[in-house]
């Protein structure tokens, strides 16, 4: 199968500007076929009138179905997916809390700074 | 959009359009407000500024239209459109010599202005001959630039919605009113794209480039649209356009990598992604690319000081840490 990273690179790119996600605060990269997702993943324009509950469920399912778009993508072999405040457990998406998605920060921005 | 600006109260964009909106309503106390609240997130917000000049215009606040032009003239004295504006402003308010004097500057300092100002016959034989119909015409225009934006937001607002025909519909109304305006071309351009018709996104993305050369991002969107057609020649060509003209875009550095990568140039991969590298050493992804490339050209070494790098910072990344053991 081909693996040509920016060809999928420049698909995912109009992927994400066809659907709702806000990309502003993500990072993405392709290595020889694998596709690498950073940052926070969010909903863009998305108003459930402060149900949580409500705002979580539509993110999950948003996260499902981005998922299996770019896993469908030609040349894609593997998805990683390093979001700050999303995680996948035993195959179900979960929230990572504030609290701890924070400390993350603060500790990768330390680090980083030593590189 | 309403309950957009209550949540987002601090976001000047937002201000901006929804001030528009209302003008378009004819709500135009509400939509200075929202102007001015524009203003206030940022003060340099020069298309908001215009704007509330523009509304201050239809409000026949004709003082306050002209201290914002004038203001914009003072800080750009060589601004053909804010020049055209006040020409426009002058005749509205029957000051027909001091028109002639900011078309005449208009047409002196932009040449979109001569020809545009020779179609309607008021520029003829090096002057400005302002005839009672061309007079009429021009008083009508006054709102162009305004339309035209408010169509632009509302095609960008359905293609975020999905829906793309009525999108491209209204971003074709903008680029119609102002059709100098490269802004409303790039973001047709987008549309079509994201609606797969790659043809017409690069016929929109080179005419918004053939009116402003210099928008480096303009050549990365069409090496994207390139990419999308597999036709990785040409988006390598567009890319390094797009990096010579912003050479401080790390993002760009990294897309140009990749090009170089997938056709086995990989000198020139690795000396993207150090670039990449310097202008962002946080800038993980070109880091990962850049070990997996040096393991690929077998240089062990370098290979595993890019890996224990990202440990550092991603000390979960499963992909990296078996590569890391694999050459250990």
């Amino acid at each position: 199968m081909l693996k040509e990273d920016f060809v999928i690179q420049s698909n995912i790119r109009r992927m994400l500007i066809r659907t709702n996600i806000d990309y502003s605060r993500m990072d993405f990269g392709t290595v020889k076929g694998v596709v690498y997702l950073r940052g926070i993943f969010q909903i863009s324009r998305l108003y459930t009138d402060g149900d949580e509950e409500k705002k979580k469920d539509y993110t999950v399912k948003t996260l499902y179905t981005f998922e299996k778009k770019i896993r469908s993508l030609p040349g894609v072999t593997d998805v990683i997916f390093q979001f700050l405040n999303w995680r996948k457990e035993k195959g179900q998406w979960v929230p990572i809390e504030m609290k701890e998605k924070e400390e993350d920060q603060d500790e990768e921005k330390k680090t980083a700074s030593n590189l | 959009m309403e309950k957009e600006v209550q949540i987002h109260p601090n976001y000047a964009d937002l201000q901006n359009q929804f001030a528009l909106f209302l003008m378009f309503e004819g709500e135009m106390e509400r939509a200075e407000n929202h102007f001015l609240k524009a203003l206030r997130l940022n003060p340099r917000y020069r298309e908001a500024l215009l704007n509330l000049g523009f509304l201050y215009g239809e409000m026949r606040r004709w003082k306050e239209a002209e201290e914002i032009f004038l203001s914009e003239v003072k800080q750009h004295p060589k601004d053909g459109f804010v020049h055209h504006l006040l020409g426009i402003l002058y005749l509205q308010t029957g000051r027909k010599r001091d028109a002639v004097a900011r078309i005449d500057k208009a047409i002196q300092y932009h040449p979109y202005y001569r020809d545009y100002y020779k179609k309607k016959g008021v520029w003829r034989g090096g002057e400005v001959h302002l005839y009672q119909e061309a007079e009429r015409a021009l008083k009508k225009i006054h709102l162009n630039y305004p339309t035209a934006q408010f169509h632009n937001f509302v095609g960008l607002y359905l293609a975020k919605k999905g829906k793309s025909s009525q999108a491209v519909r209204e971003l074709k109304k903008a680029a119609s009113l102002e059709p100098d305006e490269f802004i409303f071309h790039t973001n047709l351009g987008t549309v079509y794209y994201y609606q797969g018709n790659y043809s017409k996104a690069i016929q929109e993305f080179k005419r918004a480039l053939g009116m402003n050369p210099f928008y480096g991002i303009g050549y990365a969107n069409l090496s994207y649209v390139y990419g999308s057609m597999r036709r990785t020649q040409e988006a390598l060509r567009y890319m390094k356009k797009a990096v010579q003209i912003n050479p401080h875009y790390a993002d760009l550095h990294y897309n140009l990598a990749l090009l170089y990568s997938d056709r086995k140039r990989y000198d020139d991969a690795v000396f993207e992604l150090k670039k990449a590298l310097r202008i962002n050493p946080n800038y993980l992804l070109a880091r990962i690319n850049l070990g997996v490339l040096y393991e690929d050209q077998k240089r062990w070494k370098e290979a595993r000081r890019e890996y224990r790098k990202i440990l550092q910072v991603t000390p979960d990344d499963e992909h990296i840490r078996k590569r890391l053991e694999r050459i250990s």
